[in-house]
């Protein structure tokens, strides 16, 4: 029942434009981590701080962040800030939505984290004459992001693939939007597609590996 | 007796080549149903009513077919993007869907002769000063991803060398970026401009102009190779128009100079 013949030579000759698009996409993903997980590092301290007013603004961002879908979260940076008035555009409206979303999972796998640590090192640490933010900062954090690095690879992973929801807030230069257009124009949706597809696997293979490689040698005992 | 065992032959091949050589329009009709992929977001040609209710032009349309075919029509939603799976993929027979044809699509699927005809306006948030088409130079402008209209205006964002151009999915999220602001103008068919305005559900919009656009034809589509539907398709849709069934469609849904649908000194 799949009345359809593919035109390999007519779709290959889109993929240096769709490789430009991989780029932007890579992009965004990047620097909605490095954004995500600043503010995550300021919600895990935020819910380390004691302070109610503190701890209850991350517990919120976590809770909306981790129990929404992401589509909504971009959507909502959009559509939703621009009825106050705030126009985003598209790629900052992408940015925002991935980077609150990456925050609230990526302050997650820091509590994690911090659960593998005993206390008695902050204890230790304060010992040697520490305050508790340098204790935190010399040596629970470092211990922490170690213990969090695989898991933060997988949001990364995630980050890229998220990218791809930004055709629904206009978004036509990053891979998705340029694959979008592409069949848009011609109709060879399956051709498209499918290359799409293996350029998003490349990448967020390479990520995997990368980020293993990485592991393996920064955290040898 | 050889030339009788002989002749039994050639008939039962007959027979059977002739099952094996059911088409699609022999399947429809076999089936009983005939599914058309509509749009369902693009007013007033395809939307839902209060009851949720597919309703339009090309709704009625698909009806019309099915009773000219005998069979019950089925409206399969299809935002924009979707149309070419959903005939691919064996979900839908037909695509009632405002389709333009452009010879780069109709090397995928198979176009009829044209079975409406739009004209493309401007629509502009009104804090955005825009008077005419001229004016969008320059501005962020929208326009629903993948139709007629969107890939014209993206060519004029591109040749005039400044302002913004974007995409959205669908028609709705075009009117709702325009009316917060977020974009200043758009390029739709007249059609849509007007029902949008008209609804009520976008403030601080108003049609300023028309585009200067070509007339965006569109057709029905179905699979390339089955042109024994295309061929019963492209009789339907004269048959309209010479019953007059097209003229009433579109006083009732739209209202107005009824649009020619045939071009001037050219064959199809």
């Amino acid at each position: 029942m799949f009345h359809y013949t593919f035109h390999w030579n007519q779709a290959f000759k889109a993929l240096p434009q769709m490789l430009d698009g991989a780029l932007v996409t890579l992009q965004i993903a990047l620097l909605s981590m490095a954004i995500g997980l600043a503010v995550a590092i300021a919600l895990t301290l935020f819910r380390l701080s004691g302070s109610r007013i503190l701890g209850g603004f991350a517990t919120a961002w976590i809770e909306v962040a981790r129990n929404t879908p992401a589509l909504f979260q971009i959507y909502m940076a959009h559509f939703g800030l621009g009825n106050f008035g705030i126009h985003l555009s598209p790629f900052t409206s992408l940015l925002v939505g991935i980077a609150f979303n990456n925050a609230g999972y990526l302050a997650e796998n820091f509590r994690g984290a911090l659960k593998a640590i005993p206390d008695t090192q902050a204890r230790a640490g304060r010992s040697l004459g520490m305050t508790s933010l340098q204790a935190f900062r010399l040596i629970v954090m470092p211990q922490m992001l170690r213990v969090a690095f695989l898991p933060v690879t997988n949001q990364m992973v995630w980050a890229i693939l998220m990218t791809s929801l930004g055709v629904t807030v206009g978004m036509n230069t990053d891979l998705a939007g340029i694959t979008q257009e592409l069949n848009a124009r011609s109709f060879r949706t399956f051709e498209f597609f499918a290359i799409a597809a293996v350029i998003y696997y490349v990448i967020a293979k390479a990520v995997t590996l990368a980020a293993r490689a990485f592991a393996s040698r920064m955290f040898r005992y | 007796m050889r030339i009788s065992v002989l002749a039994f032959g050639l008939m039962a091949a007959t027979a059977l080549a002739g099952q094996a050589h059911a088409d699609k329009l022999d399947d429809i009709i076999a089936s009983g149903t005939l599914r058309c992929a509509v749009v369902l977001d693009f007013p007033p040609m395809g939307s839902r009513d209060e009851n949720n209710n597919p309703i339009g032009f090309d709704v009625d349309y698909c009806n019309d077919l099915a009773k000219a075919l005998g069979v019950t029509a089925e409206i399969v939603e299809t935002p924009f993007p979707e149309r070419i799976p959903a005939l691919m993929s064996g979900r839908v027979d037909v695509g009632v869907a405002s389709t333009s044809d452009t010879l780069e699509r109709a090397k995928t699927v198979g176009m009829t002769v044209p079975y409406f005809a739009f004209e493309m306006a401007v629509t502009a948030n009104d804090k955005s000063g825009i008077k005419s088409f001229e004016d969008m130079k320059g501005k962020t402008v929208g326009a629903t991803a993948g139709t007629f209209e969107a890939i014209a205006l993206e060519k004029s964002v591109k040749e005039w060398g400044v302002g913004e151009f974007r995409p959205y999915q669908t028609q709705a999220d075009v009117f709702l970026a325009l009316s917060q602001g977020q974009i200043d103008a758009t390029v739709s068919t007249s059609t849509v401009a007007q029902a949008n305005v008209k609804s009520g559900k976008f403030a601080g919009i108003s049609v300023v102009g028309k585009a200067p656009y070509d007339i965006d034809y569109v057709a029905l589509f179905t699979n390339r190779e089955e042109y024994g539907l295309i061929n019963y398709l492209n009789l339907f849709i004269n048959q309209q128009v010479r019953t007059g069934r097209y003229a009433e469609l579109y006083e009732k849904w739209v209202g107005g100079e009824v649009p020619s649908l045939s071009v001037n000194g050219v064959y199809r």
